[in-house]
C-alpha cells in the first residue's frame, strides 16, 4: 500500500527537530508572482542553496588575472590624467611627465611592499575596515568604509567611461552614444553579478593577460621605434605641437606639478585587492597573495611607466576624441590588427575592474551591516548568493555618476582616488600600531615600513584632496562625513532597538498571567464576523463586538441579531453622529478600557477579495484599522480573513 | 555488472533502502548510473506492518521515521546531482513489496543494499528480503554489501548483480 506524503514536496527531513524547505515551499502562489518569478529565474537563474556556494581557492596565475585587473587596468588612463594637467603649461611642463609616472610608480612600491605586510599579518583579509576596527578608534575604520564605498563606487564609473572610451577610440561613431553604452555595461555587469557572477572562471583571467601581453608588445615595440630605430615621428614635444589652452597658458608652478601627481596616482587604485582577498588563495595564502602583489605592482609599473615614455617620445598629446593609450598604441604598431587587439582588451579589462568592486562593494557593505552599520538588508544574501542589495546600489549609483558626468572619464577623476589614499592611510596607521602592540620577530622594520606607506599615502591623500578639491573632490570631503554620520545613526539606533529587545539570560518565562479581552469591529451581520468572534472566542471568554454607526436603529436591529444569533457576545453599539468610523472605535479601546494591564486584542474581519480590481469595491476599513492600532499599548491585531471562496461554497 | 537490454545504461532504477547504514552506499552506487544517463532513480522504502494490524494503520512513529529514511536518500542524491523520486510504502512483506513496485513502475533496475551479518556461529546471513528480491525481480539486481568490519581493504562495498 503505498503511503501519501505530501509533505514531501515541501520539506524535508534534516535532524532531530529539523525540517528544511525545499524550493516549491518558496514558490510564488499567485500568478503575478510566477510570472515574476520566471522573469527572474531567466535573468538571473534558479535559486542556490547555501552550501552550493564555491570555495575554490585560486593559483597564483589566476588571482593576477582576476585580482589586479582594477589596478593594472588604472595603466589605461593614469600617463593621460598627468599629460591632462601638464598640457596647460605647455611643452616644457610636458618634460615633466616621465618624471613623474616614475615617482608614482615609487609611490606604488611603497604601498605594494606595505600591503604586502598587511597581507602577511591579517591572512583573514585585511581591508582597511579590518585593520583599522582592529587597531584603531571605531571612527577610523568608519572613515576608511566611507572612503572605500565612494571608491568603489568611482572605480565602476571610471572603469566603465574609461573601457567606453577605448571602444570609441576605435570606432569613433559610438562617440554620441557612450552614455547609453556605459549604462548597458554596468547592466550587464549588475546582471551577471546577480547571477553570482564566479570571478575564479577562466573568462576572467583571459582578457587580463591579453591586455598585459598587449601593451607589453606596444610598450616594447613603441620604445624600440623611438629609441632604438629613431622613428622620424618621435618627435617627443615641441612648443609649435602643442595648442594654446583657451585661457592661454598657465604657469609652470608647484601646485601644477602636484595636481599632475594627483592625477596619475590614481594608478595606485586597486593595490588593496590582494590584501584584502588574502583567504581566496591556495596554501600558503599569505606567502602566494604576497608574491602575486609584487608581481601586480611591477607589471602595473612597467606598463604604466612604458605607456608615459611612449606617449612622451611621440609628443601624444590628450584631449581628442581618441584616448592617450590609443594614439600611444597607433604610433607604436599602426592601426593594425595589434590595434584592435590592445584596444578591445584594454576595453574588456577595464569593465573586469568594474566587475572587482561589484565583489568588493557588495562584501565591505555585508560586513558593515553585520557590525550593524549598514541596514541589514546589505547582509542578506539573494537567491544566487550574492549580497543583491549592496549590488543594485552600487550599479544605480555607478548609472547616477555616468550620467551626470556624461560618461566623461576626465571629469569623474578628481571625485576618484581621495577615497583610496584616505583607505591606504588608515590601513597603514593601523598596521603601525598593529607591529607596535605585537611586537614579534622583525617588527621594527615592518613598523617603519608601514609608516612610511602611511606617511606617504596621507600625504598624497592631503595632496590629491587639495589640489582637486575644486574639480570635484570636494564632494568626496563632503560624503564621507556624511557616510560616516549615517553609519553611527544607524548602529545607534540598531543597538537602542537591541538593548529594548533584549531579554535577560537568567529569566524564566512561564504562562502568561495577565488578562485579555477580545474586542470584534463588526460591519453588520456576516459570515466574516461570524469567523472572527469564533476565533476570538478561542482567545479569551470575556469578547466583545463593536458596531460603530450613524444610525441607532439599525445598531439595534443588529443587537437582536447579535442576541439570537451569537448568544453571549455582548454588541456595543458607538454612535458616531459624524459618521467617523476608526476614531471613535480607538477611543472607544483608549478610555473604555477598566483594566490598563490588559492586553486589548483586536480581531479585525477581513474580507479578502479574489481579484486586484475588486479592491475597488471594498473600502478597506480593516487595513486601516491595522495601521492604525499597530504600535498602540498592550494591543494585539488579529485579522481573521475570509475568502470569497468559502462564501461561494458554504 | 548487468546493464538492461544492452542499451547501455539503465533508464528508470529503484533503491531498496531499508533505514539503515547501506543506505548511502546504495544511493551512491546509483549515483553512478544516474550521472551517466538520464536515468530515472526512484528510492522505496517499505514500512512493513505486522498482523496484529491493518495494512492501513499508522503504526505511532513509523512513518515519520520512514519519511526521514526517504529524506536522507533525497538529500544524499541532491549533493551528488542526482534527482530522486521517493516512495513510501507499507506491507506485509519488504520483499514482496520492493518487487512488485518496480515491476509496477517497469524499473530495469533495483539496487539494494545488504548489511555484513553473520549468525550465531559465524555463518553468513543475508536475511530475507535480499534473497527473496534476487530470486523473485524480473528486472537486474545489484546488491551492494557493506565492507566487512575490520576489513576495508575491499574499498567499503561489494557489488553483485544478479538476474532472474
Amino acid at each position: 500500500m503505498r503511503v501519501a506524503r505530501p509533505q514531501a514536496e515541501y520539506f524535508r527531513y534534516a535532524g532531530p527537530g529539523i525540517i528544511r524547505a525545499k524550493p516549491k515551499a518558496s514558490a510564488p502562489t499567485t500568478q503575478v508572482g510566477r510570472a515574476y518569478g520566471r522573469v527572474r529565474r531567466v535573468l538571473i537563474g534558479a535559486p542556490l542553496a547555501t552550501e552550493q556556494e564555491s570555495e575554490e581557492r585560486l593559483s597564483k596565475k589566476k588571482a593576477l588575472a582576476i585580482m589586479s585587473s582594477d589596478a593594472i587596468s588604472s595603466s589605461a588612463y593614469a600617463s593621460e590624467e598627468i599629460l591632462n594637467i601638464l598640457v596647460l603649461a605647455g611643452a616644457a611642463a610636458l618634460s615633466l611627465t616621465l618624471p613623474i609616472a616614475i615617482a608614482i610608480s615609487a609611490l606604488l612600491a611603497v604601498v605594494a611592499i606595505s600591503y604586502r605586510q598587511i597581507g602577511y599579518a591579517y591572512p583573514s583579509g585585511g581591508g582597511a575596515y579590518a585593520v583599522g576596527s582592529a587597531n584603531l578608534p571605531k571612527i577610523f575604520a568608519l572613515i576608511a568604509a566611507a572612503a572605500l564605498l565612494i571608491d568603489y563606487v568611482m572605480t565602476v564609473a571610471v572603469s566603465t567611461s574609461s573601457a567606453i572610451e577605448q571602444i570609441y577610440s576605435a570606432f569613433p561613431p559610438l562617440y554620441p552614444l557612450r552614455v547609453e553604452v556605459s549604462v548597458l555595461a554596468v547592466a550587464l555587469i549588475l546582471l551577471g553579478n546577480m547571477r553570482g557572477l564566479r570571478e575564479s572562471g577562466n573568462i576572467f583571467a583571459l582578457p587580463t593577460y591579453i591586455y598585459i601581453g598587449s601593451a607589453l608588445f606596444v610598450v616594447a615595440s613603441g620604445l624600440l621605434k623611438a629609441f632604438v630605430f629613431h622613428d622620424v615621428a618621435a618627435t617627443g614635444y615641441h612648443a609649435a605641437n602643442v595648442p594654446t589652452p583657451s585661457g592661454g597658458f598657465e604657469a609652470l608652478t608647484i601646485l601644477l606639478v602636484l595636481r599632475a601627481f594627483a592625477g596619475g596616482s590614481v594608478a595606485l587604485t586597486g593595490t588593496e585587492a590582494i590584501a584584502n582577498g588574502v583567504p581566496a588563495f591556495q596554501p600558503p595564502e599569505p606567502r602566494n597573495a604576497a608574491r602575486t602583489l609584487l608581481m601586480m605592482a611591477a607589471l602595473l609599473a612597467i606598463i604604466f611607466v612604458g605607456v608615459t615614455a611612449v606617449a612622451v617620445s611621440y609628443g601624444i598629446l590628450p584631449g581628442g576624441t581618441e584616448s592617450v593609450p590609443a594614439l600611444v598604441a597607433r604610433a607604436s604598431v599602426g592601426t593594425g590588427p595589434m590595434f584592435y587587439v590592445f584596444q578591445a582588451s584594454a576595453a574588456l579589462i577595464l569593465i573586469l575592474a568594474s566587475n572587482t568592486s561589484f565583489n568588493a562593494f557588495p562584501r565591505l557593505a555585508a560586513i558593515l551591516a553585520q557590525d550593524d552599520y549598514f541596514p541589514r538588508a546589505f547582509a542578506f544574501r539573494g537567491d544566487r548568493l550574492a549580497f543583491s542589495t549592496g549590488i543594485v546600489v552600487l550599479a544605480v549609483m555607478a548609472c547616477v555618476l555616468l550620467v551626470a558626468f556624461d560618461a566623461d572619464t576626465a571629469a569623474l577623476i578628481p571625485l576618484y582616488s581621495v577615497g583610496v589614499f584616505v583607505s591606504f592611510t588608515i590601513s597603514q596607521t593601523g598596521m603601525v600600531r598593529h607591529w607596535w602592540n605585537a611586537r614579534g620577530r622583525g617588527w621594527p622594520t615592518r613598523l617603519v615600513t608601514n609608516g612610511i606607506g602611511a606617511v606617504l599615502t596621507g600625504v598624497v591623500a592631503v595632496v590629491v584632496a587639495s589640489v582637486k578639491f575644486t574639480a570635484g573632490a570636494w564632494m568626496v570631503v563632503v560624503l564621507v562625513p556624511i557616510i560616516v554620520a549615517t553609519m553611527l545613526f544607524i548602529h545607534r539606533e540598531y543597538a537602542r532597538e537591541a538593548e529594548e529587545l533584549k531579554v535577560r539570560d537568567d529569566l524564566v518565562f512561564g504562562q502568561p498571567h495577565r488578562r485579555q479581552r477580545v474586542v470584534v469591529p463588526v460591519p453588520g451581520m456576516t459570515r466574516a464576523v461570524v469567523r472572527a468572534i469564533a476565533f476570538g472566542r478561542t482567545l479569551s471568554p470575556d469578547v466583545r463586538a463593536i458596531y460603530v454607526t450613524d444610525d441607532i436603529e439599525e445598531g439595534e436591529r443588529l443587537r437582536e441579531r447579535f442576541s439570537r444569533q451569537l448568544p453571549g457576545i455582548p454588541l456595543v453599539i458607538v454612535e458616531s453622529p459624524y459618521r467617523q468610523l476608526i476614531g471613535p472605535l480607538v477611543t472607544y479601546l483608549d478610555v473604555m478600557e477598566p483594566d490598563p494591564d490588559a492586553i486589548t486584542i483586536v480581531v479585525v474581519p477581513e474580507f479578502v477579495v479574489r481579484h486586484w480590481w475588486e479592491r475597488v469595491l471594498h473600502n478597506r476599513t480593516a487595513a486601516r484599522l491595522r495601521q492604525v492600532l499597530i504600535g498602540r499599548p498592550n494591543t494585539v491585531v488579529a485579522l481573521v480573513p475570509y475568502r470569497k471562496e468559502h462564501a461561494l461554497t458554504h | 555488472m548487468g546493464e538492461s537490454s544492452g542499451q547501455g545504461h539503465f533508464a528508470r532504477v529503484v533503491l531498496a533502502l531499508n533505514g539503515g547504514p547501506t543506505d548511502a552506499l546504495v544511493v551512491g552506487a546509483a549515483a553512478k548510473f544516474a550521472g551517466r544517463a538520464k536515468t530515472e532513480v526512484v528510492a522505496v522504502h517499505v514500512i512493513e506492518v505486522d498482523w496484529t494490524h491493518d495494512l492501513g494503520d499508522v503504526v505511532p512513529g513509523s512513518q515519520q521515521r520512514a519519511s526521514e529514511v526517504l529524506d536522507r536518500a533525497e538529500a544524499q542524491a541532491e549533493r551528488t546531482g542526482v534527482s530522486l523520486k521517493t516512495t513510501l510504502l507499507q506491507a506485509r512483506d519488504v520483499g514482496a513489496a520492493i518487487v512488485d513496485e518496480a515491476a509496477a513502475i517497469g524499473a530495469d533496475l533495483v539496487v539494494t543494499g545488504l548489511p555484513y551479518r553473520t549468525k550465531f556461529g559465524g555463518e553468513f546471513a543475508m536475511g530475507s528480503v535480499v534473497p527473496y528480491v534476487l530470486q523473485n525481480a524480473p528486472m537486474a539486481v545489484l546488491v551492494v554489501r557493506s565492507a566487512i568490519p575490520g576489513d576495508t581493504a575491499g574499498g567499503g562495498e561489494r557489488h553483485a548483480v544478479g538476474r532472474d
